[in-house]
């Protein structure tokens, strides 16, 4: 019995710890920070939760509660903080633009007046960088045309 | 000792309804930390239930109410899909990774919801994130729209079938959760109103 319990945590070790280092590769090999996300979002999330599995078979039952806790806290936080640190790398420039098929989100701030990137991405990073608080505030622009144009709707 | 049956009775209909909506938040704090703790001890039990009133005074939340009540069979739908969809979305990125690394293909795309609620809007980007290739970007709250960055999107085909899976998340949370939940903001209430209907 011993040895089937073994098994089976061996091989869902194993089994996190691929996808927990597929996850790291991800972040080195994905070329922006949006889809560097996704590397450690999803794969580091199944990882840890093969590896909780697998340590639940061995443990006794009553420490079972702490380990459905942190799983279920990096479930609730994982998703949440990839998503406060994607949208803070779309308005920074943490996304290789010319290696997107389509950008409804640029087309939209395009189509209200104020596009988030003004520059082609073939600039050069310094350049860049000096960029970034002028696009914030072209983010707030966006927030405030949105801002009209959401009252004239509401006059409609 | 019967003076508290002398008070008015509205005063005490005020206090009811002020401390209310807080005791679901303080009751899963006792639990965390029973659960913490792994003991029922009356040390453990009196220690989580001040910690919790303490939590929840120094820190006040507006209350979230969810407005309609969940269906038990949709909830369960709901997570049977989070649990394939972590292992698909995982397997995706992992191919991703191998197969093209830095060469891989992405997209931002934009999808209106259906649904409108704080609540609602909050667990359909949080299940679009757990799901496979979708990150959510940008929440238009006010438009109801989300903006997600679909991570392997070859092409056109590529791009609808990641919008209707967003839909298709948003649809199990509807059937779990309802349409609509009570606690919008003042400001969008209206607003919804009018274009809830809209296709």
């Amino acid at each position: 019995m011993t040895v089937v319990l073994d098994v089976i945590t061996a091989v869902l070790f194993l089994g996190g710890a691929s996808f927990c280092l597929l996850g790291a590769l991800g972040l080195l090999r994905f070329p922006d920070t949006m889809s560097r996300l996704h590397a450690a979002a999803k794969a580091q999330t199944l990882g840890l939760l093969l590896i909780l599995v697998g340590a639940a078979v061995q443990m006794s039952p009553n420490l079972a509660p702490v380990l459905l806790l942190v799983a279920l806290f990096q479930l609730l936080t994982a998703p949440i903080t990839s998503q406060i640190i994607g949208r803070t790398a779309y308005r920074t420039h943490g996304l290789e633009r010319h290696l997107l098929l389509r950008d409804e989100l640029a087309d939209r701030l395009e189509h209200e007046g104020s596009p988030v990137h003004r520059r082609t991405d073939h600039s050069d990073r310094r350049e860049r960088d000096d960029e970034d608080t002028e696009d914030t505030e072209d983010a707030e622009d966006a927030e405030d045309a949105e801002d009209a144009e959401d009252a004239e709707d509401a006059e409609r | 000792m019967t003076r508290t049956d002398g008070l008015p009775n509205r005063r005490g209909h005020g206090r009811a309804r002020r401390v209310f909506p807080h005791l679901p938040m303080v009751a899963w704090l006792w639990l965390l930390w029973l659960l913490l703790w792994g003991s029922t001890s009356a040390l453990v039990l009196t220690g989580g239930l001040l910690v919790a009133v303490a939590v929840v005074l120094a820190f006040r939340l507006p209350a979230v109410r969810p407005g309609t009540v969940p269906r038990p069979l949709g909830v369960v739908r709901l997570l049977i899909h989070l649990l394939t969809d972590l292992v698909t979305s995982a397997l995706t990125v992992a191919w991703q990774v191998v197969r093209h690394g830095g060469r891989t293909t992405s997209a931002i795309i934009e999808v209106p919801l259906d649904v409108d609620g704080d609540l609602l809007i909050t667990a359909v980007a949080e299940l679009t994130n757990v799901g496979p290739g979708n990150l959510v970007t940008e929440i238009d709250r006010r438009r109801r729209r989300l903006y997600v960055h679909a991570l392997p999107a070859g092409g056109p085909q590529d791009i609808a079938r990641r919008r209707s899976e967003v839909k298709a998340v948003e649809r199990r949370v509807v059937q779990a959760l309802g349409r609509r939940s009570e606690d919008t903001g003042g400001d969008t209430g209206g607003e919804a109103d009018d274009r809830g209907r809209n296709p």
